[in-house]
């Protein structure tokens, strides 16, 4: 049988929770996406409706027998956004919870690798993140930093921004999900973003995104250069959003602020 | 001048300095802006492929100094800069608020005398820390000569603190920099060990003192020296200076001089293997004489160090991945302390296939000649040394290797063995 969850955390563990309950088998069952699901004419499946009650008291089962650290790794792994994400999850816990405690140290079975994988792809990224994300400043002293990570990065990212710039008010906007991180100077809080206004950047932004450029290429040595290096650590799809790679203001504009 | 050119000329005279990292230390914020995270983060890689973590400039590249090696020199035509302690907190808090760096590295060409620099880059860190509450990343030079009350005050500032060596050996330093003594270089360096030791034995003394560590750096290829003078060098800082790192900088000829001896290895190849070699004093619990000796005193160009001793010893192998134990499974090649840990870990759930060991981050392609797997060998069954390291050649290289390559003795072709007079392996002469 095939269980079809809304694509939400909370509607995977409830499906998770229901398999469970229905003595699921993880030879015959999956756990889907109801969004992206094919149907045809002779398989049979059940929509999961989201059950906050059923998703934490999952929740709690996989914090109380494999930590934090386990959750951490059922939650990054959704957010990897995998179509199989259900059905792998299923597969995952299935075997965890046989295997006890440190089960996520198990890298040699299959079904524990297989989501450890999309848990390290999405630290990974995270990591990265936290080095290539750039702000800047717009004219109301709000800083603003935009980007397209490839997984759904923005609430992970967003409490290491909140405890390090602790004193400005800034946002985080995923533009290709269309969500945000608002920080309002205590705390931070997710929001989908529609549309936005055009934005006007601060009268010193342009000074210090060329400062930023000019040293960017004078800190590299010439002699060296190595660009396949640099993509290795850098890949080619992050540079539309650098600084230091596309001048997000004009320079001309840049030239009449310095004097 | 204005503050565009400043900055091209101050970031060409730092960039030849290799140290970038801004690990090691945990520094909260307290309402403030900025903290430092333990693992350290990248910001950005530059053309060259290093990272960029820090903002990492001199204050000024006025030197008083000589130094043949250094591109600063007071004898370069060169045009000169100064940077004024406003301008470099401006930067540091305008770029660390963008989310460009990580903190600042601030170093300084000698400007007047040594007490006078020192002054002027703690004004810089004093300014950050007080000022502007500033608690990100600050790595600070030590001005060797300095006044050793000035260095102690820096280390209350500062998340690391790093005096150059820049030249391996004492004759070196005497050739090409004969303005500067072992001693100047080794003391401070000392009085900063001794102070960390200090503070992290009195527990009821709060104030952080280099939270992360001294660190040095060495100039590799611009004088004689061989690879067995760099590691004994860097084990002896690892173990009785307790330094954090020995950073290496493959000599870039920025100055003609008569007495830079150009070494026979590629610059870049060299340092790459040193590195290596670093790596298995720090994380692989090897010792500075089994990685190079004064037999050998060269590192070996084609295969890694760890191969390295690995073919000298292969009366150790093959070893069973389900047996052995952590530190042995260190030791075999193509096993790095990532996929130890992984092995070690879930070998507590059962025997650890072969198929699996690909999932644990184990580089097979060096590793099947020196394990077995459930008592089972996958090499290429019993080969001798020269034969084997053909097998653990990259393979791109095997085919620009010539026959010269791999039996040297038998083309007459010796690896150079620079003997130098007079100079001791280690640290202290």
């Amino acid at each position: 049988m095939d269980y079809l969850h809304d694509g939400s955390f909370e509607g995977a563990l409830t499906g998770i929770y229901q398999m469970f309950h229905n003595r699921a088998r993880i030879e015959t069952d999956q756990l889907l996406d109801a969004k992206t699901y094919q149907m045809n004419l002779w398989c049979s499946y059940e929509i999961v409706v989201s059950d906050r009650d059923q998703a934490y008291k999952v929740a709690k089962s996989i914090m109380d027998t494999f930590g934090e650290e386990g959750f951490k790794v059922v939650l990054y792994s959704y957010l990897y956004e995998s179509s199989d994400y259900g059905t792998l999850l299923f597969k995952f816990l299935k075997r965890a919870y046989k295997l006890g405690g440190n089960a996520i140290t198990c890298l040699s079975d299959d079904a524990i690798f297989n989501i450890y994988k999309l848990y390290r792809s999405v630290v990974r990224e995270s990591h990265l993140m936290l080095g290539i994300l750039r702000f800047a400043q717009l004219d109301k002293d709000i800083f603003y930093a935009q980007y397209e990570p490839t997984y759904d990065l923005t609430g992970i990212i967003a409490p290491h921004f909140a405890e390090r710039l602790k004193d400005q008010l800034w946002v985080i906007h995923d533009t290709k999900r269309g969500i945000g991180a608002f920080y309002d100077g205590q705390k931070w809080f997710l929001q989908p973003i529609d549309a936005f206004e055009q934005l006007q950047f601060s009268k010193e932004e342009a000074k210090y995104q060329e400062l930023w450029k000019r040293y960017f290429d004078h800190i590299a040595i010439a002699e060296r250069k190595n660009p396949k290096c640099q993509r290795n650590f850098m890949p080619q799809k992050y540079w539309k959003f650098l600084t230091e790679k596309t001048f997000v203001l004009k320079p001309r504009e840049a030239d009449t602020t310095r004097n | 001048m204005e503050i565009f050119e400043k900055l091209e000329i101050l970031a060409d005279a730092a960039k030849y300095d290799v140290s970038c990292s801004s690990s090691g230390s945990e520094r909260a914020n307290a309402g403030g802006l900025g903290n430092a995270t333990k693992a350290g983060i990248c910001h950005s890689w530059t053309d060259d492929g290093r990272c960029i973590s820090l903002l990492k400039i001199l204050m000024s590249n006025k030197c008083i100094y000589d130094c043949a090696y250094c591109i600063n020199r007071l004898s370069n035509d060169f045009p000169r800069a100064e940077f004024e302690p406003e301008e470099i907190v401006a930067l540091t808090i305008n770029f660390y608020r963008r989310n460009y760096i990580e903190g600042l590295f601030l170093s300084s060409a000698v400007t007047r005398n040594p007490n006078y620099t020192m002054e002027r880059l703690l004004m810089v860190a004093k300014r950050l820390r007080t000022e502007e509450n500033f608690q990100g990343y600050i790595h600070l030079k030590g001005i060797p000569g300095a006044d050793e009350k000035l260095i102690r005050e820096a280390g209350l500032y500062a998340d690391r603190l790093s005096i150059n060596i820049e030249l391996p050996t004492t004759n070196g330093l005497k050739l090409l920099a004969p303005q500067k003594d072992r001693q100047s270089i080794l003391s401070p360096m000392k009085l900063i060990k001794d102070q960390i030791d200090q503070h992290k034995y009195e527990k009821r003394n709060k104030a952080l003192f280099v939270p992360a560590g001294q660190s040095t750096q060495l100039i590799v290829g611009s004088t004689n020296e061989t690879d067995y003078h760099i590691v004994k060098l860097s084990e002896a800082l690892y173990n009785k200076m307790s330094l954090k790192r020995v950073y290496y900088s493959a000599y870039v000829p920025v100055n003609n001089h008569p007495d830079i001896v150009p070494h026979k290895v590629p610059p870049l190849q060299r340092e790459h293997r040193i590195y290596q070699a670093d790596w298995l004093l720090r994380f692989y619990g090897f010792k500075a004489d089994e990685i190079v000796n004064e037999a050998h005193p060269n590192l070996d160009m084609l295969v890694d160090p760890k191969c390295q001793w690995a073919l000298r010893n292969l009366h150790l192998f093959p070893m069973e991945v389900n047996q052995v134990s952590f530190l042995e499974l260190l030791r075999i090649p193509g096993i790095g302390n990532t996929s130890a840990r992984r092995i070690m870990a879930a070998r507590r759930f059962g025997l650890v296939s072969y198929e699996s060991l690909k999932k644990m981050g184990v580089v097979l392609k060096r590793a099947k000649y020196f394990i077995t797997c459930k008592g089972q060998y996958f090499g290429a069954g019993d080969l001798e040394p020269l034969r084997l390291k053909q097998m653990l050649l990259d393979k791109p290289k095997q085919s620009q290797m010539s026959l010269s390559d791999l039996y040297p003795e038998a083309f007459g072709i010796t690896t150079p063995n620079h003997a130098i007079e007079g100079e001791t392996y280690g640290l202290l002469t």
